[in-house]
């Protein structure tokens, strides 16, 4: 029972990928926020231990081609300080700003929030809501992306092999006029665990729905989209009676839990309350 | 596990050392390089009591491996400053008065460091960003948003120049406060002895089970383990507090979830708690109890089958499930009701809450081979410790030794023994050191010293012209598996059922009954937000029914100088009127609120002190003194500020000529222990009449040297002199010299103060509350009516301290307390289910965090009480009672609905807003 794993530093992308591909049980670790809970808790279920701290290659975030890109070894203080503008912005900044507390965020990584798929993780559903993909990379099937929803299989499974490593997630950048909305209900105003969250962008054309993303968190045993939601939106005006019905829709869709945070009943309440909130803030964000 | 080289940094000095993959890198620090200013509040990265800067980044080292920090900078508090320096950071927090327990402090300074190393001139907003992972359940972090400002302001200066006066009424700076900002504070698990090794326990896994049997063979087989000790190969008496009715192990059967079975000890942490999952534990489930209603049927299963037989210093009837029954009263209610024009009926609910201090409980053992055993423990009590252990272990109470640590925060979760018995039983078997400390999941979960969650149902009559005229309260406490605290925390609480008010017609029951949920305490003002809150709420919906405003209605209700409680006590110095009055005026009391605010105010009443103690001053040969007292200090900074000033005051020397004396329960005089309120009313007055004494005496010592008469001495500037004669005088100095080298020895003053508390009228076990204090908040709030959470955009408390011997230490305890009554009213709440809690982490129960804090505007009302020198009243506790029903009143303001239940959550709120929605 006692925690007895070995430790390994690779330098780069490379060494950490022949570490994955060790025999036995093999653990990432990125900012350990996670893991080392964890290991308060309970032995370590490895018997090495990978720290992809020193791994430069999944530090940037860059553009390119108007797709971003973000390294998996982003820490959400670095994302924080990530000044991109727009719908981007919009949803990362309050994100990062509810995300855990400032220690926290110095060590914590996108990409171990997205591997230890909470269905409370707040980056899931900004990420979804700017229909991100993941990358992953392997020594021997090499690199293969994902969409973040195919990515999430249930309550803190992925599509991860375990000889795999997270490299990137990369969304399209969203246009100037994207709107959007981000809202993250908690208990206490710094660190605390969501209790909902919700992240949406809207493109409007002359009035009228051309796309709509309605992600939420903790609210289902991953992090979901709307995806009955947003077909309804599709095509429709933003008036209270296509708002109404789309919150409703949302409510119905969502698939919360009691816990002892909160009861599902208030989580798929919140659900509407916050969709509701969500549609007429994006009706009337000038733009 | 193998050892592998770790190179890095620390504190600008290139360290190698060796440690296992699995060393966290707070580990490496606190036991490799013997770093213990870094501390472990959780090891689950939500306290930040661990913060080190890495890289020049505040991080929780809690959450790093060490072999991470390979090639890295690091920095821990003892990194800062250069020896006898302090950083401008550390001088700040010092001077403001940012510094109780201590236990927060290292992480917390580290977290200012990292802000102003990178930007200098910090917003408010910024610091409240930057400190808000790191929890202080102390300071309201009030005083430390203060050391913020004046750092960004580069007041540091001025602020100095009045910062080290310590006259009465001065802001002295606690003199262990450069000791806690350093790092240096020696707390219970910083002890290190040669040979230590660990313990952990065997806990119950059934909330009510027979034990069948206990079968240690297979945790004796481990290696590394050195002793396993169970209830059936020791003596075990009953301890308690009035009720004793526990004994150290579970024995025939457990009574709640998490109930000690054994205890083991191993070379390591790790391997005890692997030997411990190694014990086989056989039982036979039987049927539990856990809501405190169904406890009291007549066929609900039995706790204790025998509640009868254990001894109880107080009379009550006791049958069943009952533990405590309390009933007290005066007029005739049914009379009153009849001649009132409304009588309101409410109930009112509270949970269960834990104390939160930072620090864990740890505690380390060793046993001479003569039997004798010295305790190093963080307790607030450590005379009591001594007399507990002694009654558990059928031993003399003289042969404990204890040693008091720094505490890491009390609060009431340090007064009864938790990990003691254990590391002492098994130093004994083991004939080695042992040190236990409780994992931040097993403090929450089971140190079972929690606050007693409530049902409180209130009838009030009351006439048209607001006039209360009779009051019905039935106090319901369910104390869990046993009772230390249970008939103290029903006594207290029915003596602030009928609030501070004057109710011609009282009748009050207090009901606490056992249940297989995890045993309860005698947490901060125990009662107190309770009643605070049923009382307060209550009495807004009296006034609504009258159509009074909350404010008015008090102050016609009410109690003045010359009223008596329902006790009998005659009451003194009331200030009530004053303090609500000043609480509602700083929110604008008068001015209405927008929609979705609110405003609301609550009042109370509480004991100050005293129970007995002896404080002894004593000469150095250089007219230094020493103080000596067995009070500990749980981190309020009594000890090291307000006595030390009332001793300078009745010696008329400077406070900085006394040195507090820092011993054990072998060296000092016996104390009760730190709690009730009672630092600066009983020891500080104490340490003021051992000065007098002491004073006397060199004043005599003066006369008969300068052959004048005694009371013509005058003590001034470190002379005595003849009144009227300058010129014939004694240096203190040359007195304390010849007595010490002519006579052998010092001059003591001495001081014993015993419990004397007013007279009553009426039989009660407590019965008057002494010198009480009176205190009234006020807070301003929004609510967000779509999801319901509350903002608290104001919060005034106005505290009648009767005289405040140091202002910062006053405020220091009223913006504390009320940062831990806003938790209470907002969002602190331990959640058991079938006597399981759910929440056992500061993850999931949480505390006020920076961010969370009010401004605040703290009112000191001084009205001197009729008892001690300078009509001092108690601080400690007062302020956590109010916030419960100042926050409820503002929001049913707000929402115009009625509040029965806490934590108001954003969910509790919601469902509040749904219930109007629905009526309306
Ligand atoms: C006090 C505290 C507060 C918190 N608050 C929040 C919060 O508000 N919101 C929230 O969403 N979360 C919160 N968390 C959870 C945690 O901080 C996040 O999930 C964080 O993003 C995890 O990142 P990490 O780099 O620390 O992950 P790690 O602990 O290092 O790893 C997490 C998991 O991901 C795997 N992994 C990591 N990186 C990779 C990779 N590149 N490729 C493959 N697998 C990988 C690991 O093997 C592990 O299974 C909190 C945690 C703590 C301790
Ligand atoms: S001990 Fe590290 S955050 Fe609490
Ligand atoms: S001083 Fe902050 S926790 Fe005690």
């Amino acid at each position: 029972m006692a925690n007895s794993f070995e430790f390994t530093q690779p330098r780069d992308v490379a060494e950490a990928l022949d570490a994955l591909a060790q025999p036995g049980r093999v653990m990432p670790m990125a900012g350990g926020t996670n893991i080392m809970v964890n290991m308060k808790r309970a032995p370590l279920e490895a018997d090495l231990v990978v720290d992809l701290t020193r791994l430069e290659e999944l530090m940037p975030i860059s553009a390119a081609n108007g797709t971003i890109r973000m390294g998996a070894g982003v820490s959400f203080a670095r994302l924080l300080e990530w000044q991109p503008g727009g719908a981007l912005e919009g949803l990362m900044k309050p994100m990062c700003i509810a995300f855990a507390g400032p220690l926290i965020r110095n060590l914590a990584t996108a990409g171990g929030n997205i591997c230890d798929a909470s269905a409370a993780a707040d980056i899931s559903p900004p990420l979804l809501a700017l229909d991100a993909t993941v990358e992953l990379d392997s020594a021997a099937g090499g690199i293969r992306t994902l969409p973040l929803p195919e990515f999430f299989l249930g309550v803190r499974r992925t599509a991860r092999r375990p000889d795999e490593l997270l490299t990137a997630v990369e969304f399209p950048c969203p246009a100037a006029d994207e709107r959007w909305f981000y809202y993250k209900l908690g208990k206490r105003k710094a660190d605390a665990i969501s209790i909902v969250s919700i992240a949406m962008t809207v493109k409007l054309v002359q009035g009228r729905v051309e796309r709509a993303r309605i992600a939420l968190g903790a609210v289902a045993p991953v992090a979901m989209h709307a995806r009955e939601t947003e077909n309804l939106l599709q095509g429709e005006p933003l008036n209270e009676v296509t708002i109404g019905a789309a919150a409703a829709t949302a409510a119905r869709e969502a698939r919360p839990i009691d816990d002892f945070r909160a009861t599902g009943a208030y989580r798929r309440q919140m659900v509407e309350t916050l969709v509701k909130r969500g549609l007429n803030h994006i009706a009337q964000q000038d733009k | 596990m193998k050892k592998q080289a770790l190179n890095f940094t620390v504190n600008k000095q290139q360290e190698s050392i060796q440690v296992t993959p699995r060393t966290r890198l707070l580990d490496a620090l606190r036991l490799d390089l013997g770093l213990i200013g870094t501390k472990e509040g959780c090891g689950t990265g939500d306290c930040g009591s661990c913060t080190v800067l890495l890289d020049g980044n505040a991080v929780n080292s809690c959450m790093v491996l060490a072999l991470q920090a390979e090639g890295r900078d690091v920095t821990t508090i003892e990194g800062l400053g250069e020896p006898g320096i302090l950083d401008p950071v550390q001088q700040a927090m010092v001077r403001s008065g940012g510094i109780q327990c201590g236990f927060c402090t290292p992480g917390m300074v580290l977290s200012l460091k990292g802000l102003f190393d990178g930007n200098p001139n910090p917003s408010e907003e910024d610091v409240r960003i930057a400190v808000s992972s790191n929890l202080c359940r102390c300071t309201g972090y009030t005083k430390i948003f203060d050391a913020a400002q004046a750092l960004s302001e580069g007041s540091l200066q001025a602020q100095a120049a009045d910062g080290n006066d310590d006259a009465i009424g001065a802001r002295m700076v606690r003199t262990d406060a450069v000791e806690k900002v350093t790092g240096g504070a020696v707390y219970a698990e910083d002890i290190q002895l040669p040979r230590m090794i660990y313990g952990a326990l065997v806990r119950s896994t059934h909330a009510h089970a027979r034990i069948l049997s206990v079968d240690t063979t297979g945790a004796l087989k481990l290696p590394g383990v050195k002793a396993v000790v169970t209830g059936r190969d020791i003596d075990m008496g009953y301890y308690g507090y009035e009720l004793h009715d526990q004994r150290v192990f579970a024995l025939e059967k457990a009574r709640y979830l998490g109930e000690p079975i054994a205890a083991v000890a191993a070379v390591t942490a790790d391997i005890a708690r692997e030997a411990a999952s190694l014990v086989k534990v056989e039982y036979e489930e039987l049927p539990a109890v856990f809501d405190p209603e169904e406890a009291m049927s007549p066929d609900a299963p039995l706790v204790h089958d025998e509640p009868n037989a254990y001894q109880f210093d107080w009379e009550s009837e006791r049958k069943g499930n009952l533990c405590y029954r309390l009933e007290v009263g005066e007029g005739d209610v049914a009379q009153g009701f009849a001649e009132a024009d409304e009588v309101v009926e409410g109930t009112y609910h509270t949970p269960e809450a834990h104390a939160g201090a930072i620090e864990p409980h740890s505690a380390t053992a060793m046993a001479d081979p003569g039997g004798r055993i010295t305790i190093w423990t963080t307790t607030q009590k450590p005379f009591a410790v001594r007399s507990y252990l002694a009654r558990a272990l059928e031993r003399k109470i003289s042969s404990f030794k204890v040693i008091p640590t720094h505490i890491g925060g009390g609060f009431g979760g340090k007064l009864y023994p938790v990990l003691e018995p254990y590391v002492v039983l098994l130093a004994e078997r083991s004939g080695l050191p042992v040190q236990m400390t409780l994992s931040r999941d097993e403090e929450m979960a089971t140190a079972a010293l929690l606050r007693h969650p409530s049902k409180v149902t209130i009838k009030t009559g009351v006439r048209k012209d607001g006039a209360l005229v009779a009051q019905q309260v039935r106090m319901l406490f369910n104390t869990g598996a046993y009772g230390p605290y249970g008939p103290n925390t029903a006594a207290l609480g029915s003596l602030m059922a009928g609030g501070p008010y004057r109710i011609p017609n009282l009748d009050i029951t207090g009901l606490v009954t056992y249940s297989n949920n995890v045993p309860k305490g005698s947490i901060r003002c125990p009662s107190g937000p309770q009643m605070a809150f049923a009382v307060e709420t209550h009495m807004e919906k009296v006034a609504r029914a009258v159509g009074m405003d909350g404010l008015a209605f008090r102050l016609k209700n009410a109690w003045d100088n010359g009223d008596t409680t329902c006790t009998g006590q005659v009451l003194e110095a009331v200030s009530i009127k004053e303090c609500l009055k000043k609480a509602a005026a700083a929110v604008d009391w008068d001015e209405t609120c927008p929609p979705g605010t609110g405003k609301g105010l609550a009042c109370n009443w509480w004991v100050s002190g005293t129970w007995g103690t002896q404080t002894l001053l004593e000469t150095n040969e250089d007219a230094t003194f020493r103080l000596i007292s067995g009070c500990v200090d749980m981190g309020t900074g009594g000890m090291t500020s307000s006595v030390l000033q009332m001793a300078a005051a009745g010696l008329g020397v400077p406070a900085e000529s006394i040195q507090l004396v820092r011993g054990d329960t072998d060296t000092l005089p016996w104390d009760h222990g730190h709690g009730g309120s009672r630092m600066t009313f009983t020891i500080a007055r104490s340490a003021y009449e051992a000065a007098q004494d002491l004073k006397q005496q060199l004043l005599e010592e003066a006369a008969g040297q300068l052959e004048a008469a005694v009371d013509d001495m005058v003590l001034e500037n470190g002379r005595i002199f003849v009144r009227g004669d300058r010129s014939n005088s004694v240096a203190l100095a040359q007195i304390c010299y010849n007595r010490h080298k002519k006579h052998g020895g010092p001059m003591i003053g001495v001081s014993s103060i015993l419990d004397d508390a007013p007279p009553t009228t009426k039989p009660h076990p407590i019965g008057a509350f002494p010198a009480p204090s009176f205190c009234a908040h006020a807070v301003e709030l929004s609510v967000d009516d779509d999801t319901g959470e509350i903002a608290v955009t104001r919060y005034a408390a106005a505290h009648d301290v009767g005289k405040a011997i140091n202002p910062t230490g006053c405020e220091g305890q009223i913006e504390g307390g009320v940062a831990m009554g806003l938790g209470l009213a907002m969002m602190e709440e331990l959640r058991e289910v079938n006597g399981k809690v759910l929440n056992p982490s500061f993850a999931d129960y949480l505390l006020v965090s920076a961010e969370d804090m009010p401004p605040m505007q703290t009112i000191l009302v001084e009205q001197p009480a009729v008892e001690g020198p300078m009509g001092v009243k108690g601080v400690g506790e007062p302020p956590i009672a109010p916030p419960t029903g100042a926050v409820a009143n503002a929001l049913a303001d707000a929402l115009d609905v009625d509040v029965q239940r806490l934590p108001l959550t954003p969910e509790q709120v919601s469902t509040l807003i749904a219930t109007r929605t629905h009526g309306q």
